[in-house]
């Protein structure tokens, strides 16, 4: 097997290897324990090799899109429809990219972390299940896929939210996010239905070729929309986000959060590449945007649970690439969207992979608090500073950039959405600054409560080396993005604008 | 092309390293300083007005439901119907998407 | 409207009905074993719509041996409908066995109690 073979299919093996071990891992747990810790590390770290490789050639050569299917069915005419297409561009390379950092980071906390747990083959199972779900729906390039790795994702989460089956929270958590999502897949499959019966195909380029906005196609567009967004935590059906976030496995939790974030990633492809009603979509990307970042930090502004708050708070950063994206996609095809849409594209855009990194982090840290000292509520935490240093530092790190601190990730993608959105509507950057500076307060009034003040000696347990290794891998991305975000904007986020706006070539002539 | 873009905004490493000149400026001015001064065997506790916290030191500790009270107490019509908003049950959660759909698919048509 | 047409619109009609009766259960009943009968009657209407999709008077099935007629329905809704099935059943699964641990922790399937994260 060629370099080129590899390069060629690596889409199929950003999916492939992870649901193969996935299987393997859950045989393992008749034999030892070392071979599904083993087993799972190879997974991730082969998924990562994968994921740079296409990374590295959409990046540097071009995109391509991978089909699945034989050569030459019969009849001639039709054969497109038996094809399932990969899209490997630059849109899948940023989303892959987000998904694999926290996906490593998390892979490599829950080691340490999840030491004491038995059944863990059972919980990489899940894991990787979860992300070869959450690559799937961001690489495919059909309908039908989308609505079968959607559903993998949800079962696989919820499953994964579960886990720690003796906590009655654990477990309502996950039946709401399951009821949620079950009907969520039953909405997309019934709009899937609506599109092929009006279009008789499902191939998102040949969907777009059709779309002319009939009473279907509006009807298709609203439900697909309402739900994906519903998958992204936003306001108002994001009540299940802090329940899950709050009650899942603390390593996982920002992976639970990377799925609706790739399924905002869902909704944006579905919107630019298929559906080509822009201004109404974007338009209630702004309107859905705005009641999430307002919302969402009033009620991280009440909270006294640390996971909570860091939940609402994320639900808060989602409302931010709605709205920016949402500007990116109401200007589309207009003159405005040269003078500063697609700048508002680039903010919400990198605005993704930044968040995608700092919640992670602020999150792993959260959970190392509650980890070492059993104790959630902010009221009862105190003075951790003195014994957790590392972990002070990596939540400090994280609180600066959510709020947008200069020089922080953070704060370079922050600036191009209120930039680009003040062009747009000043009233949406006031929101968002106001929004940002309260944002500040919260995460303050987080970081004072629970690490600084006289030591209170409620460290009951070390963190061990693997967590701060997780911890470790986020804060680098965190750095790099930090120190070279003109980088990231050109070399990264401008292909996936580019891969979003220009024609969806979905089909193999 | 768009006329501006992040390059010619902002510049991290700019940022930083004027953060460090500063940083070095003020450390020339603490090295500045005199340096006659003694530790003693209070220094370093913790104080208020000149004089010991009363009772145990390590529980004077403002608590996170202190923090913003004065902002959510101000802010109680909007913050009350919000909090009770989140009731956590099922019934509630389907019933906000089936509303949002609602108000989705009527802007899309009527409205645009 | 003829009672051809009528008859031709008589599956669209129960996937209509299906799929209200679920909505209702899901919003308005506070069992979780009822919200779940509800949500797979959702399934099996989402299901009938496709099926009903797919139908084209006089086509056959589309396999290519020896095949008479070039009259072939599209598959792609039947294999969705399947794939739907199975999924539908790994949910469905899913959810009861979360329900009987909700039993064993809360002492109740009610909706109501299931309250313990809010706000």
């Amino acid at each position: 097997m060629t370099w080129d073979t590899l390069v060629t299919n690596s889409p199929t093996f950003i999916l492939g290897i992870p649901l193969l071990f996935a299987f393997l891992t859950a045989l393992s747990g008749r034999f030892s324990k070392k071979i599904g810790d083993t087993l799972f590390f190879i997974a991730l770290i082969a998924t990562a090799f994968f994921v740079s490789l296409m990374s590295y050639e959409v990046l540097t050569g071009e995109s391509w899109f991978y089909v699945f299917g034989a050569e030459q069915p019969s009849p001639e005419n039709i054969r497109s429809f038996f094809r399932i297409t990969f899209a490997a561009d630059g849109f899948a390379v940023l989303a892959t990219i987000t998904i694999m950092i926290t996906a490593v980071a998390a892979g490599i906390y829950s080691y340490g972390f999840m030491k004491f747990e038995t059944g863990l083959n059972k919980f990489y199972t899940l894991f990787l299940l979860t992300l070869a779900g959450v690559n799937g729906m961001v690489l495919t390039g059909d309908l039908f896929n989308l609505f079968v790795w959607f559903e993998v994702t949800s079962v696989a989460s919820c499953a994964l939210v579960a886990f720690k089956n003796y906590r009655g929270e654990s477990v309502e958590a996950a039946l709401k996010y399951m009821i949620l999502s079950t009907v969520g897949g039953l909405v997309i499959l019934f709009s899937i239905g609506l599109l092929y019966g009006q279009h008789g195909v499902l191939n998102y380029a040949l969907l777009r070729e059709g779309i002319t906005g009939s009473f279907i196609d509006k009807l298709a567009l609203g439900l697909v929309m309402v739900i994906l967004a519903m998958k992204a935590s936003s306001v108002p059906m994001h009540m299940w986000a802090p329940d899950a976030y709050g009650e899942a496995p603390g390593s996982v939790t920002p992976f639970i959060a990377i799925t609706s974030l790739g399924s905002l990633f869902v909704l944006f492809r579905l919107l630019f590449s298929v559906f080509s009603l822009t201004v109404v979509s974007g338009s209630i990307l702004i309107i859905l945007g705005t009641l999430s970042m307002i919302i969402g930090v009033s009620m991280a502004l009440v909270q006294s649970d640390l996971k909570r708050l860091i939940a609402y708070l994320s639900v808060s950063q989602v409302g931010y690439m709605m709205m920016a994206v949402g500007v990116g996609l109401a200007t589309l095809n207009t003159g405005d969207y040269d003078s500063f849409g697609e700048l508002a594209m680039q903010g919400g855009l990198f605005h993704m992979i930044n968040d995608g990194v700092y919640k992670a982090l602020l999150f792993l840290s959260a959970v190392a608090v509650v980890h070492v000292t059993d104790i959630r509520s902010l009221n009862d935490l105190g003075g951790l500073a003195h014994k957790m240093p590392y972990v002070t530092f990596f939540f400090l790190l994280g609180a600066l950039s959510i709020a947008g601190i200069p020089p922080l990730s953070g704060f370079s993608s922050k600036l191009l959405i209120y930039k680009s959105v003040y062009l747009y509507s000043p009233i949406l950057a006031i929101v968002a600054l106001v929004v940002s500076i309260i944002t500040l307060a919260i995460i303050g009034k987080a970081f004072f409560n629970a690490f600084l003040g006289p030591d209170q000696g409620l460290v009951k347990r070390r963190v061990s080396k693997t967590m701060l290794l997780g911890m470790g891998i986020l804060t680098v991305a965190l750095v790099l993005f930090t120190l070279f975000p003109n980088i990231v904007v050109t070399e990264v986020v401008t292909p996936a604008i580019d891969a979003l706006t220009e024609t969806f070539e979905g089909v193999i002539p | 092309m768009i006329d501006i873009v992040l390059k010619d905004m902002w510049s991290p490493i700019i940022f930083i390293s004027i953060v460090l000149l500063n940083l070095l400026i003020v450390y020339w001015l603490y090295k500045m300083g005199n340096s006659d001064y003694k530790k003693t065997k209070h220094s370093g506790e913790p104080f208020i007005s000149g004089n010991r916290p009363p009772g145990d030191v390590r529980r004077v500790h403002v608590a996170g439901d202190n923090l913003f009270w004065g902002f959510r107490d101000a802010l109680k019509q909007y913050f009350d119907p919000l909090i009770k908003g989140h009731t956590g049950s099922i019934n509630d959660y389907m019933y906000w998407i089936v509303i949002t759909l609602a108000v989705v698919l009527v802007y899309i048509y009527m409205v645009v | 409207m003829s009672w051809e047409s009528f008859v031709m619109m008589m599956p669209y009609i129960t996937v209509v009905i299906l799929m209200a009766i679920g909505l209702y259960t899901v919003l308005f009943k506070k069992n979780l074993i009822k919200i779940i009968m509800g949500i797979a009657i959702m399934q099996n209407g989402a299901n009938l719509f496709l099926v009903s999709l797919a139908y084209r008077r006089g086509y056959i099935a589309p396999i290519f041996t020896s095949a008479e007629s070039t009259d072939m329905v599209m598959p792609t809704p039947h294999a969705l409908t399947l794939t739907s099935i199975v999924i539908g059943l790994a949910t469905t699964a899913l959810m009861l066995s979360l329900t009987m641990m909700i039993k064993k922790h809360y002492d109740s399937i009610n909706t109501e109690d299931m309250r313990r994260c809010k706000e």
